[in-house]
């Protein structure tokens, strides 16, 4: 995976993790690879990956097992949470963003409904 | 966490020109740094002087707390660019040089090291491609066990599949414990394992940072960020 330089790397690999929780890459109860083998996979800095980790084992989205490893929690409560954390997460810099442009409320609601109908038209889902 | 590089009011000069004027920097155990600097800056006297090769500075380089020669020639392993072997040595008596004069030489963990980076032991030191060499250089110091690894500039001219390679040895071969130093006047290739960066500037460390820190506070690439330093953009705010 490619990292954006500008933006704190531990973060990143959270989301990711993140990412493949949602999408079933990864699933609850699932090991997850060791810090070093995901330093080498991620080419990142262990400490980074240890920071990374820690935060999701201290959100409760990992569970630490001594001596076996780093595990996907099994709560379906917490990782339901968390989705909805970063769908919000999501929202709310798009809504900043559009708000930034003067774009209102109501208007956002209009182009946002618009867009949808418009990707759902378009073949394959491609939108240029 | 203790203190794995300490350097205090470090000051070189060479044939009555200065090279380092001041240098103060603490490496605690087990961090990756970057050392950056434009070409000329002293990256490469600044790791003879912490590897115990260059002598008559004034200040002091301690290793783990042991400022003696010896003892920082048992514990930094730095393999500069080979300039002391006979270019038409072979790879092979290159390693064999290194297990006689290197006691904790493993050649054990060359030769995984060397599978990885598929090193080619049977060429002589000058048939090496720029790459080759550089996989070499990588293969010969973190073979050592030491508490320090130096790596001078071990990028300058390879592919980028080389370059993949030899971060990826890089992680994959570090002691938790022990500290590497990387030099470089080109950033962004190694910017995503480096935990501090420490960059030279006017003969002296302008500023040691995390990485980490450098991308949460500026919103900056490390790239980006070290450029403004050398372009002195800094100065305006």
């Amino acid at each position: 995976m490619k990292f954006d330089d500008k933006i704190p790397i531990y973060y990143q690999i959270k989301n990711y993790i993140y990412g493949q929780i949602i999408t079933g890459k990864l699933t609850p109860g699932e090991k997850i690879p060791a810090v070093r083998q995901l330093a080498i996979d991620l080419t990142v800095n262990v400490n980074t990956v240890q920071r990374a980790l820690g935060e999701l084992i201290s959100e409760g989205i990992l569970e630490s097992r001594r001596g076996l490893g780093n595990f996907v929690t099994e709560d379906q409560a917490t990782i339901e949470e968390m989705k909805h954390k970063l769908i919000m997460e999501r929202l709310h810099e798009m809504y900043e963003n559009l708000h930034d442009l003067n774009v209102t409320d109501d208007e956002i609601v209009q182009y946002l409904r618009q867009y949808i109908k418009d990707r759902r038209t378009t073949k394959d889902g491609q939108y240029n | 966490m203790a203190n794995t590089i300490e350097i205090e009011n470090l000051t070189y000069h060479k044939n009555y020109r200065r090279i380092l004027e001041n240098i103060n920097l603490q490496i605690e155990q087990g961090k990756t740094v970057g050392l950056l600097g434009e070409n000329g800056a002293g990256k490469t006297t600044l790791m003879r002087l912490i590897a115990g090769v260059a002598k008559g500075a004034h200040g002091t380089v301690k290793i783990d707390g042991e400022d003696q020669v010896a003892a920082k020639k048992a514990e930094v392993s730095f393999s500069g660019q080979l300039d002391g072997f006979n270019p038409s040595m072979r790879i092979d008596k290159i390693i064999r040089f290194y297990e006689d004069v290197y006691p904790d030489f493993s050649t054990d963990r060359y030769n995984q090291i060397a599978g990885f980076l598929q090193i080619d032991e049977g060429l002589r030191l000058s048939a090496l491609s720029k790459g080759m060499k550089e996989k070499l250089v990588i293969g010969l110091t973190l073979s050592r066990d030491t508490k320090v690894y130096l790596l001078d500039e071990p990028f300058g001219g390879i592919d980028s599949m080389s370059r993949k390679k030899i971060i990826q040895s890089i992680i994959k071969w570090k002691s938790p414990d022990s500290v590497i130093v990387v030099s470089d006047h080109y950033v962004s290739e190694i910017a995503s394992i480096l935990d501090e960066v420490v960059i030279i500037k006017d003969k002296t460390i302008y500023t040691k940072k995390s990485a980490e820190e450098i991308r949460a506070q500026y919103a900056e690439g490390i790239e980006q960020y070290y450029e403004s330093i050398y372009e002195g953009n800094d100065l305006n705010d």
